[in-house]
């Protein structure tokens, strides 16, 4: 297992084609731009050498039989499948940011369950390859990047209707030695400093959609791929020193880009769905499942870290014992922990699929998710409410350091006598950084938007189940256990009481 | 005299783990194990997930402990062990 130097160091060896503001990022380890999310992901690797947090973040591989970091590990008990979500909360204390491993982790895991039961009906042998893929990849310790979201163009159109074909990733080629595929990949996170990119499809596909049923996986670098870096809220403040960016380690949110995939040749070997466009919604889904499972706990993760900066800040400012102050700091926490309780239990009632893997609960993994799309709103208004206007206000490090200006800021805006000014303000802009900005549209949209998990927990929820349990209470509907405990049926029970 | 000592994950911890550590590396020779004639398995809650996967006599901490009392612990479980 590599370590975080080892995996910064890993990244210099690859040379992906990265743009960003009108420039390429030559060295994506190095880049003041792109070094914080290198540093987040550098985390995922530091911590499985650590023998205080072993026991989440390594695992045995069933493939191998040889420990490795869990993000590369194939989920074979509801207990990994916890472990798994005590690992990356682990990582959102750590970082107070996004991580981006557990896409890639997310990726191995639905490649590895669906193409086991595309084999199971077409006899294809996707499964083996995408094995023999996974050892590779544990086996050097890499990073994929799990790329799903397509551009997707005109919404209101399926892939093969599109105006433009390009806007869904497709096959264009089919060679003796493997496909060439064109198309882009939207929000892809972490992939400018991971090592790989695993393509999955984004949406179910019908029997004209079949060039678009398309799973692969390509090294960052290889010859066709463009990424482009995309905006985030302060982004170029990372130029401007540390103070202004509140987590100037680890950034917030992932770093994604958008993944240009132009005429990429893909050896089949590393192809591990083909047309089979009946697959495509299973897939779709088991991924979604998998990724929305992490919402509670990488969220809550970064939570814990926002309600210990909204608290100091309370210090800080001589409020912390204001009676409002204390319920609003408990009602973080018990919004964070709900969150937490859903994420475990989809992971705890998570279960055994055919090809071996565990994968969560599905209606329980949609309510984590779902939960995520609104709480962070709450628990960052709490924290911007206690802070106070002057997060939006406060002067920058520049100014901070200015001989004209330092004494009088140094002045003005100390809180409490005995916390120095400069922690006051470093403290202001972590909840800045983590309440305003790209975090709360990241907890909408990442693993997909609030109507997706609705749909499912919809259709997952078996409402004709809970029409009948009222039919039987309302007495419209014969209750079996009444006549049981009564001798007699319901009619015969009330006719004879006395009104 | 060698001790083992066995970390949980460390997910959400009701206090600092480490000062257990700490508390025992001033009297005893500590290394990183789920194995040993005595593993003290540190667990940051209730739930207890240093225990699991532990091989030998275990001493389960999942609480803020003084270092009277966790020697008092050490030391009844040592002398269970003779």
């Amino acid at each position: 297992m590599m370590t975080g130097k080892e995996y910064v160091e890993s990244l210099k060896k690859y040379r992906p084609r990265i743009y960003f503001m009108g420039r390429r990022i030559e060295n994506v380890a190095e880049d003041p731009i792109s070094a914080p999310h290198v540093n987040a992901a550098a985390m995922t690797y530091e911590l499985a050498h650590d023998p205080r947090y072993q026991d989440v973040m390594t695992a045995i591989s069933h493939l191998t039989g040889e420990k490795i970091n869990r993000f590369n590990h194939i989920h074979q008990s509801t207990e990994d499948l916890v472990k798994k979500v005590r690992m990356i909360r682990l990582l959102g204390q750590k970082t107070g940011s996004c991580f981006q491993r557990c896409v890639g982790c997310d990726a191995m895991n639905a490649i590895y369950i669906t193409s086991y039961n595309i084999d199971r009906k077409y006899g294809t042998d996707y499964h083996e390859r995408v094995r023999e893929y996974i050892k590779y990849v544990q086996k050097n310790d890499l990073m994929p990047a799990g790329a799903m979201t397509d551009v997707k163009g005109d919404r209101s159109k399926r892939p093969s209707q599109q105006a433009d074909r390009d806007l869904y990733v497709r096959v264009v080629e089919k060679r003796e030695d493997g496909i060439v595929v064109r198309g882009a990949k939207a929000h892809i996170t972490g992939a400018i400093n991971s090592h790989e990119i695993i393509a999955m499809p984004t949406r179910a596909l019908e029997a004209d959609d079949r060039d678009y049923a398309v799973a692969f996986a390509v090294p960052v670098d290889v010859e066709g791929v463009t990424m482009i870096f995309g905006r985030q809220t302060n982004d170029l403040r990372r130029l401007d020193g540390d103070m202004d960016c509140g987590n100037a380690k680890y950034a917030t949110v992932g770093g994604e880009a958008l993944v240009i995939f132009d005429d990429v040749f893909v050896p089949w070997e590393r192809v591990f769905m083909c047309g089979e466009y009946d697959f495509a919604g299973e897939l779709v889904e088991v991924f979604a499942t998998f990724h929305r499972q992490n919402y509670g706990a990488c969220k809550v993760g970064v939570a814990d870290v926002l309600i210990g900066a909204t608290a100091n800040v309370a210090e800080m400012q001589g409020i912390a014992k204001a009676s409002h102050v204390v319920d609003k700091i408990t009602e973080m926490i018990h919004l964070a922990e709900t969150c937490w309780c859903c994420t475990l239990a989809c992971s705890y009632e998570g279960f055994r699929t055919p090809s071996g893997a565990y994968m969560p609960n599905q209606l329980l993994a949609n309510v984590t998710k779902l939960n995520i799309t609104r709480f962070p709103y709450e628990w960052s208004r709490i924290a911007q409410d206690i802070t106070g206007g002057i997060v939006i206000t406060l002067p920058s490090e520049k100014d901070y350091r200015n001989p004209e200006t330092r004494d009088l800021i140094e002045k003005y805006l100390r809180g409490v006598p005995e916390t120095p000014t400069e922690q006051r303000m470093r403290m202001i802009r972590l909840v800045e950084n983590l309440s305003i900005g790209a975090e709360l549209p990241e907890s909408m949209h990442g693993a997909g938007s609030p109507q997706a998990q609705k749909i499912m927990i919809a259709r997952r929820s078996n409402l004709e189940m809970k029409k009948e349990m009222a039919r039987i209470i309302a007495g419209i509907k014969e209750d079996e256990h009444f006549r049981k405990i009564r001798g007699m049926s319901e009619n015969e029970f009330f006719s004879r009481l006395k009104c | 005299m060698k001790v083992a000592v066995k970390y949980c994950g460390g997910c959400n911890a009701a206090y600092r783990r480490e000062e257990v550590e700490e508390i025992l590396s001033k009297h005893f020779e500590i290394f990183y194990s789920n194995e040993g004639n005595l593993v003290v398995c540190i667990s940051g809650c209730k739930k207890g997930c240093a225990v699991e996967g532990v091989k030998g006599e275990v001493l389960h901490v999942d609480g803020r402990v003084s270092e009277e009392e966790l020697m008092r612990m050490v030391e009844k479980k040592l002398k269970s062990l003779r």
